[in-house]
């Protein structure tokens, strides 16, 4: 007989990786065998987990089909299950997963699009934000003003791709009809995601204003986004840049 | 605003729709789970509140873990719970928490003192964050442990005896376990203290193979059985009206369907308390 932690130490091992020595033994074997008996609770928490990473990357499902993303989900639920009971919360290493699975390499691009539906599910679920008042940084003197760190809303990603993963999303949309091809060499995209008024919102920035608000977004000081916005266009204009961040309720408090 | 009658449990397909036709519906039950991010899902639920009884049944806080409960969890249970002021709260006598991993199904305890501690200290701490009082649900099983040494409604009487807390007495629950566990369903319910019933859950159950016997699995996929209905009249009469609610999460119909359902409880409700009344 094992303690209660022993048990469900075993059981997870049973669920996760096969291994039912830890719980079988501990389980009445009547008509049903314990192996049978642990499938069924094994059964539910894979296909489970496995339709909440489809209604989350439901374009990566689309691109492999639901047999393949069924495989991939399984072997990621496996090798990664969630560590809390959100499930909108359950996914955010899905890309980083199928960037290193072997069997996705003949489509290079598809991680980047699971990155990019990952952007949507933030935006979608990420905590409500007071937007900073622009009084708020008015009355900040010059220096004080370079040497700050922005928060931006937390509903904010800046993804940077080298596939046009925007086209390849837009493509994949139920509707769409008959379906676009997508010049997959058409060059590289540049995104902002966030929830704008309840609804996700996507669009492409110029490299300049991508540069700084990634670098904003990575927790750099006002100085050192300007910097790489500079390097990326030498016309980039600041005071602009700071009016469109207030005036677009991006900078949180 | 208090649950009477038959509500519904209301999943993601129908949020628009109730917030658009407001629907007459006796009351509504959430999954605590889906309300803990921003944005438009918790704003909808807020205003739903205010033509609705509700009740938030947490799934996630995984009340038979030996580790205890997950504090980061229990704390965005209970702002969730001082936003919404649900008029109950509920969770079930099961586990699904281990070394931090979640995952994703109400499991099975074993039956016994050291499990009945462990489930006592978490339920308390619970009730003492949220200052309110739980309803625990009883699961549907698949299997037993041998270790097991107390009756399963025998366990949950202790329970509530030992914490305070309520019961939720899923009756689709009751008759799937009893199906595959062996067992008297309505001998289940006759030992349930009836005065700490606060709540009735019906479903549907699917029939599958296990090993080449029959197993009923709890999906929550179709229309409440015959049997089950039956064994709803049986509950009436041993815990008279008790706030009701229809769950459907896979397959889920249209709301119509949902609808009906809950109508058809609700007249079972009905004619129970016509009995009480005379």
């Amino acid at each position: 007989m094992s303690s209660l932690r022993e048990l469900q130490a075993g059981f997870r091992a049973a669920l996760l990786a096969g291994d039912e020595r830890g719980v079988a033994p501990d389980v009445v074997d009547d008509g049903v065998n314990a192996s049978a008996r642990l499938a069924v609770y094994r059964h539910h928490v894979l296909t489970s987990l496995t339709a909440a990473l489809e209604a989350t990357f439901p374009v990566v499902c689309r691109l492999v089909d639901r047999r393949f993303f069924g495989w991939l989900a399984d072997s990621y639920v496996r090798a990664h299950p969630p560590a809390g009971p959100c499930l909108f919360e359950y996914g955010a290493d899905l890309p980083e997963f199928i960037a290193a699975f072997p069997a996705c390499a003949p489509l290079p691009w598809l991680a980047d699009v699971a990155r990019l539906e990952w952007a949507m599910n933030v935006a979608l679920h990420a905590p409500d934000a007071v937007p900073l008042e622009p009084e708020a940084l008015r009355t900040l003197p010059p220096a004080t003003l370079a040497r700050l760190t922005l928060h931006l809303d937390p509903s904010v990603t800046l993804l940077a791709s080298r596939w046009p993963v925007d086209a390849i999303w837009d493509a994949n949309q139920a509707g769409v009809d008959p379906a676009p091809t997508v010049d997959l060499d058409a060059g590289g995209a540049w995104l902002e995601i966030r929830r704008r008024d309840g609804d996700v919102v996507r669009r492409a920035l110029p490299r300049a204003v991508f540069a700084f608000r990634a670098a904003l977004a990575e927790g750099r000081a006002l100085e050192d986004a300007v910097e790489g916005a500079l390097d990326a266009d030498p016309a980039f204009d600041l005071a602009g840049e700071i009016r469109a961040l207030l005036d677009e309720r991006l900078l949180g408090c | 605003m208090h649950p009477a009658g038959c509500g519904i449990g209301l999943r993601a397909p129908h949020v628009a729709e109730v917030v658009a036709t407001r629907p007459g519906i006796a009351w509504l039950e959430v999954h605590a789970e889906n309300y803990m991010g921003g944005g438009l899902a918790v704003r909808s639920l807020e205003r739903l509140c205010a033509d609705y009884p509700l009740s938030v049944h947490g799934v996630g806080l995984s009340l038979g873990s030996a580790e205890g409960l997950d504090a980061a969890h229990l704390e965005r249970l209970a702002r969730l719970v001082e936003r919404l002021q649900p008029a109950l709260i509920s969770e079930h006598l099961s586990w699904s928490v281990t070394g931090g991993t979640y995952l994703n199904h109400l499991l099975p305890l074993p039956y016994t003192e050291e499990a009945l501690d462990v489930v006592c200290r978490n339920v308390t701490r619970a009730q003492e964050r949220l200052g309110r009082r739980l309803l625990v649900e009883n699961p549907s099983g698949y299997l037993r442990f041998r270790h097991s040494t107390i009756p399963e409604v025998e366990f949950l009487n202790a329970l509530a005896r030992h914490t305070g807390c309520g019961l939720l007495c899923d009756v689709n629950n009751v008759y799937v376990t009893c199906a595959n566990l062996g067992g008297d369903a309505a001998a289940w319910l006759d030992a349930l203290a009836p005065a700490t019933v606060g709540e009735l859950h019906l479903a549907g159950h699917a029939v599958n193979d296990a090993d080449g016997r029959t197993i009923l699995i709890d999906d929550h996929g179709s229309p409440v059985a015959d049997a089950v209905w039956r064994l709803f009249e049986h509950a009436l009469g041993r815990f008279g009206t008790t706030p009701t609610l229809i769950e459907w999460d896979t397959d889920v119909p249209q709301l119509a369907v949902l609808l009906a359902e809950a109508a058809k409880a609700g007249a079972r409700l009905d004619e129970a308390s016509d009995v009480v009344a005379a």
